[in-house]
């Protein structure tokens, strides 16, 4: 194995510093992540399209600054770190299909979309873009049109969604990083079952501009890794505000990769009634887990977490189906099948159902920002289980037959309903063989606050990624 | 929570009223989702709310380009 192949198994800052040390080139590692790829991704089934051209091209021209002793270039946070992104992010050159059949005829991009080209000028490298649930209504990745995303950790089971190639590409080491998005969970989700980290800033705090968009009023925008400083830098490489979206909000730069692992002295409680009644024993072992780990002292519950739950299932049923209405009416059979009579659906409901929603999202934010007063920090599963095999149609939690493409997102969906921080760890151990992961939550704009809490229990070996063989 | 019947009602005369076809095909999936719609919106509608109690979606007002 090349040297750029093996430090392609680990986190991607190890990559960078061997690049800077002069130890391998970036276009060594975009030669280890195409032949990764190539060797594992007929199984993973994790890109959509590669890019190679344009990734040999960016790593030719960091190479040619770094030959020429350019410091500016030496100094990148993100220097040849090889990532990818999910089908719904701009790509220049690129149609963006957000996992539909129906974009496919669109133009191609004709820029980056705003956090690819910020992950650009930090010195990451784009191999592709990424399988996912179309229009990011699923929690699965069991895609019809490009075919299921497999979790490279047990391939007969789902990878989780609907970032669920993001999760995939990073588990099976094809790249160190990758962008998704989180309306209702999924970057959380398949962050869980894929056994990686992924973060979900708060509402606003990344600009969307150049995204497909799911559900204005929830979607965010996140990186996923193989280690939290990885998480952390792309993060403050992506930060900062964007006048084009209107969800963006004009908040200044907040570092967080200074205070990776300082967890002295955090306030930490462990979600209980709803975010415990409706996890099976992995997620509950996993939980205990990091709450010993991070010395959680008490249970917190939340008032009407499932009502929260409905208020953001509402919002997003109406406000994606009035998005996609126009050919909803003229060409449903070109939607995949496993969600478009939930679109269908969606554009039929009273509208009093989703005003009063919108009225309880507020009321629950303001619910949960008052409990934030005497603590920092949340830990609560981020899935009720670990990944079920691909096809599953039910699951049985809290004594209840529900379904199980929609319920994998039921512990996600309350959190991110109102917006708040979330970065997702990955839990061995917990389940016999496979990964899951647990939310570590904070009140808005704490991202410094989990991913300090991701690094310190990374740093304990309570949490880690490690590539899946796949040999 | 509304009988089978009622939102059956409300699919097929909403529907109609906006003019999305329902194939036969469809139909039944689409009452399922709607059905289970309705019983998150029984749990959103249980919720006691007061005037305070604004919806989270809020204008933003959109300022001309500066030239």
């Amino acid at each position: 194995m090349s040297r750029a192949a093996e430090l392609l198994r680990g986190p991607g800052h190890l990559l960078s510093a061997a690049v800077r040390a002069h130890e391998l080139s970036v276009t060594d590692v975009v030669h280890a992540a195409a032949e990764r790829i190539a060797a594992t991704d007929g199984r993973v089934n994790a890109f959509t399209q590669l890019t190679l051209q344009r990734a040999f091209g960016e790593a030719a021209a960091l190479d040619a600054r770094l030959a020429v002793g350019d410091t500016t270039a030496a100094a990148l946070p993100l220097l040849g770190v090889p990532y990818a992104v999910k089908n719904l992010f701009d790509i220049e050159g690129v149609t963006t299909v957000a996992g539909s059949k129906i974009e496919r005829g669109r133009p191609a991009a004709q820029r980056d979309a705003v956090l690819v080209q910020r992950l650009r000028a930090a010195g990451a490298v784009l191999l592709g873009a990424l399988n996912m649930d179309e229009y990011a209504y699923g929690f699965t990745t069991e895609n019809t049109h490009d075919g299921a995303c497999h979790n490279p950790h047990d391939l007969a089971r789902v990878a989780g969604g609907s970032s669920g190639g993001s999760a995939a590409a990073v588990a099976a080491g094809q790249v160190a990083m990758t962008l998704g998005s989180d309306t209702n969970g999924s970057i959380r989700v398949p962050s869980s079952l894929c056994g990686v980290f992924g973060l979900k800033p708060t509402f606003g705090r990344l600009p969307r501009r150049g995204s497909f968009p799911f559900v204005a009023n929830l979607d965010h925008l996140g990186p996923f890794a193989r280690s939290a400083r990885d998480l952390a830098l792309a993060y403050d490489a992506m930060q900062g505000a964007d006048a084009a979206d209107p969800a963006c909000v004009a908040r200044p730069f907040e570092p967080t990769v200074a205070r990776l692992g300082e967890v002295h002295g955090l306030r930490v409680g462990v979600l209980g009634g709803w975010f415990h009644d409706m996890a099976l024993p992995e997620a509950r072992a996993a939980v205990n887990a990091v709450a010993a780990a991070l010395g959680a002292t008490r249970t917190i519950e939340w008032p009407g977490v499932e009502r929260a739950r409905a208020a953001a299932f509402l919002i997003t049923q109406a406000e994606s189906s009035a998005l996609h209405l126009a050919n909803l009416k003229i060409r449903p059979d070109d939607f995949e099948p496993l969600s478009r009579d939930r679109f269908l659906a969606g554009a039929l409901l009273p509208a009093v159902w989703v005003s009063q929603a919108q009225r309880v999202r507020r009321w629950f934010a303001r619910q949960v920002a008052a409990g934030f007063a005497d603590v920092d920090l949340l830990i609560a599963p981020a899935t009720p289980c670990a990944a079920p095999p691909i096809g599953t149609g039910w699951l049985d939690i809290g004594g209840l037959r529900l379904p199980a493409r929609p319920s994998l997102g039921l512990l996600a969906q309350p959190v991110s309903c109102i917006g708040l921080p979330v970065c997702t760890v990955p839990v061995w151990g917990a389940h016999p063989a496979l990964p899951i992961g647990v939310q570590l939550i904070a009140a808005p704009w704490r991202e410094d606050r989990v991913l300090a809490a991701a690094a310190a229990l990374e740093a304990g070996g309570i949490v880690r990624a490690p590539v899946a063989a796949l040999d | 929570m509304p009988t089978p019947a009622q939102l059956e009602a409300q699919v097929d005369a909403t529907a109609a009223l906006i003019g999305l076809p329902l194939a036969a095909a469809h139909r039944p999936g689409v009452l399922h989702y709607f059905a289970i719609a309705a019983a998150m919106a029984e749990l959103v509608l249980a919720q006691p709310l007061t005037p305070d109690d604004e919806p989270a979606a809020l204008f933003v007002p959109v300022e001309p380009p500066r030239s």
